[in-house]
């Protein structure tokens, strides 16, 4: 028996160290300069002063076949967001349900898939739209992916609302915007050359595929080429949108780079303090900055310790808030294709960009003076 | 065989309780369209499944088949896309490539003498990082009209695929309960060793099985890209557990040498009835992994209970 097992583990070794080779030539092969963006055109701030006025475009969304009409109806509407049981959906669920109270004719309700998996928010989307529900709200994890299904809803007058991530344009009526993603990229990357001055950074994303994370690293290395030169990109890692993951990655490059590392990006808002805690526990504080996006309620003990100096995010609470409204809005008929701005209860007139999307806001840094101001 | 008969038609009963329950519970449950629309839903995992069934058969294991999808699919749109071969031959290499890779699997297995299980867990790595590294994480996206219809367009109104599945599942259902090919896979799961002095091509028939499951894995990818109309590096991931909980639910032993395609069918049927008709009955999803491993346990347990007394 023991015969049999060392056996079996030569056989195991020898096969292993095939395996680890094709690996290594594997990556080898598709290394290069590439940084994890994506292959859209980018579209860089200008390095200081106000953003210049965009063109404005044709409505580009969709619209519903033989919608009833809802106007002052109540409705039924479920939220299908990336994933379930992460802060930040609650946090949008959270500003949904509100905004549902308020108005008092919205049956709302939040399921989402347990990962952050296409098949799964797919089946969701199509079992609800079988069930027959007024609305549909979502956060899509494939932009093209979803569209076939979101194309399907529109076609039995279901009114559909996009908020955080966006689908194709003409798969749904309206997309809620949470800010822009040169904008986002400006304030990241402001923050840490304000931190860091010059020398090595590197990003903590979720995976690749997402689009705006890949988004928004495409116009970060846009915009840092273009005003921040002196920092250099080292590499992107992978960390999906798990903590001891995003924690085992960001320790990988503090170890790896030593202190060549000036500076990690956190794209998620689990990321984010993740990198927080490798570099805290590596007692890295003050030597590498953490600038990302998360939200305050993870950030505050580090932006308490001092660690980490900027946390850069809109309240999804309030883009959630905003997400129901637009879409009782559509159901109204009060949001038509042409419209230049929507009222969304207590954000007030919020503004139309586009062509089909509603703008939520400009990006907000907290810090150590305004965090405890906020809680979500 | 008696004993193997009591499963199914233990499952069976469950499928037609769970079926009924809904039915009652859900309106929209028990229509044609629905029902239909289900099948496309259950399309990849069934391909993968019904192989997955001799797999397990002979006592091995393929967790690289959710890889091996990815993978699969993220070749179809690199060799249509990026390396401008029409269409239907980028198919023709995504299945080819989905086969070789199943084909490794079942030289490490053989060859290297590694158990399924450690092998198809490297090799679920292996593939999953050629995905992400070939594709560069880019999804794939425009492609003709004509190719969507594998996925989302009908043929004499049911979904193209579900007549894919239908082929496949007579298809298996015959070579395993009637040829040669079926006995010799039993006879492998029950006694290897045994087998092999029968005069059985054991390293064959196990590197055929293995290339089949990439096969199926790949034809499951063409027809995912054609159903979500994107490639994507990420396609596929978790399939292989799905698969194999249709399969063990439908009575094929973890252990090999027993097990059937019509069990497999059952048990494909049970899992998929219970994820839409819970959801329809207005379950939330948390609910409904709830719901499905609760009945999971209670088949597999009513199940041994009878036989353990019809053997004892």
């Amino acid at each position: 028996m023991i015969l049999l097992i060392h056996k079996m583990e030569g056989n195991m070794k020898h096969y292993l160290t095939v395996l680890t080779s094709m690996l290594i030539s594997s990556s080898m092969a598709f290394g290069g300069d590439w940084t994890g963006g994506d292959d859209l055109p980018t579209n860089p701030l200008p390095c200081s002063g106000p953003a210049p006025a965009g063109e404005a475009k044709a409505y580009d969304g969709g619209s519903p076949t033989n919608a009833p009409n809802r106007k002052g109806k109540n409705i039924t509407v479920v939220d299908v967001p990336k994933l379930v049981g992460i802060g930040y959906f609650a946090a949008t669920t959270q500003g949904i349900m509100e905004a549902a109270a308020e108005m008092g004719t919205m049956d709302a309700k939040t399921d989402g898939p347990s990962e952050a998996n296409i098949d799964d928010q797919i089946t969701l989307i199509d079992n609800y739209i079988t069930q027959g529900v007024d609305g549909i709200l979502f956060a899509a994890n494939d932009p093209g992916a979803i569209a076939p299904v979101l194309k399907k809803a529109l076609s039995k007058g279901i009114n559909v609302v996009g908020y955080d991530a966006n689908s194709d344009p003409d798969a749904r009526q309206w997309f809620v915007n949470q800010a822009e993603f040169n904008g986002i990229a400006k304030g990241l990357v402001d923050n840490m050359a304000g931190e860091v001055g010059s020398g090595g950074v590197a990003i903590v994303t979720s995976t690749f595929t997402t689009p705006n994370q890949a988004r928004w690293i495409s116009e970060m290395e846009a915009y840092s080429k273009k005003c921040h030169p002196q920092l250099e990109w080292l590499e992107t890692v992978e960390a999906q949108e798990d903590n001891i993951l995003s924690f085992n990655q960001a320790n990988t490059l503090i170890n790896k780079y030593g202190s060549d590392l000036k500076g990690i990006y956190g794209m998620t808002s689990v990321a984010t303090p993740a990198s927080a805690d490798a570099v805290t526990q590596a007692n890295q504080c003050g030597n590498i900055a953490v600038v990302g996006l998360a939200t305050p309620n993870a950030m505050r003990p580090y932006v308490k310790s001092g660690c980490v100096k900027s946390v850069v995010l809109w309240s999804p609470v309030d883009l959630g808030y905003a997400a129901a409204h637009v879409l009782r809005a559509v159901a109204d008929g009060s949001l038509k294709p042409g419209a230049t701005s929507v009222k969304a209860g207590r954000l007030g007139e919020l503004s139309v960009i586009n062509g089909s999307e509603v703008l939520l806001g400009a990006a907000f840094t907290f810090s150590m003076d305004n965090i405890n101001d906020f809680d979500f | 065989m008696r004993v193997l008969i009591r499963h199914e038609s233990i499952l069976l009963l469950v499928v037609i309780i769970a079926l009924f329950t809904l039915s009652i519970q859900a309106e929209q449950f028990a229509t044609i369209e629905n029902l239909l629309n289900q099948g496309r839903f259950l399309t990849e995992v069934s391909l993968v499944a019904l192989i997955m069934t001799f797999v397990i058969v002979t006592g091995g294991i393929d967790l690289s088949v959710g890889s091996i999808l990815g993978l699969s699919a993220i070749i179809l749109g690199v060799a249509w896309k990026k390396m401008g071969l029409p269409l239907p031959v980028a198919i023709g290499v995504a299945l080819s490539v989905g086969t070789l890779a199943g084909l490794f699997n079942g030289i490490i297995i053989t060859r290297f003498r590694v158990p399924p299980l450690i092998a198809t867990l490297a090799t679920l790595a292996l593939y999953r990082g050629l995905a992400e590294g070939i594709s560069q994480a880019r999804s794939i996206r425009g492609y003709p009209d004509w190719f969507f219809i594998l996925g989302q367009g009908e043929l004499l109104g049911v979904p193209t695929q579900l007549w894919i599945v239908a082929f496949f599942t007579i298809f298996t259902g015959f070579i395993l309960g009637y040829t040669t090919w079926g006995r010799a896979t039993y006879a492998i799961g029950a006694n290897e060793i045994a087998a092999r002095f029968s005069g059985i091509a054991v390293n064959k028939t196990k590197l055929f099985i293995y290339s089949a499951s990439g096969f199926a894995a790949a034809l499951a990818g063409v027809i995912f890209v054609s159903r979500v109309s994107t490639t994507r590096s990420d396609m596929g991931m978790g399939l292989e557990l799905d698969a194999i909980t249709a399969v063990v639910l439908g009575g094929t032993s973890i252990f090999g040498g027993k097990g059937t395609i019509i069990g497999t069918v059952f048990g494909l049927l049970l899992i998929q009835t219970l994820k839409n008709g819970l959801s329809l009955a207005g379950v939330k999803s948390d609910g409904t992994y709830v719901a499905i491993g609760f009945v999971l346990i209670l088949t597999l347990l009513i199940s041994n209970l009878f036989n353990r007394s019809s053997e004892g």
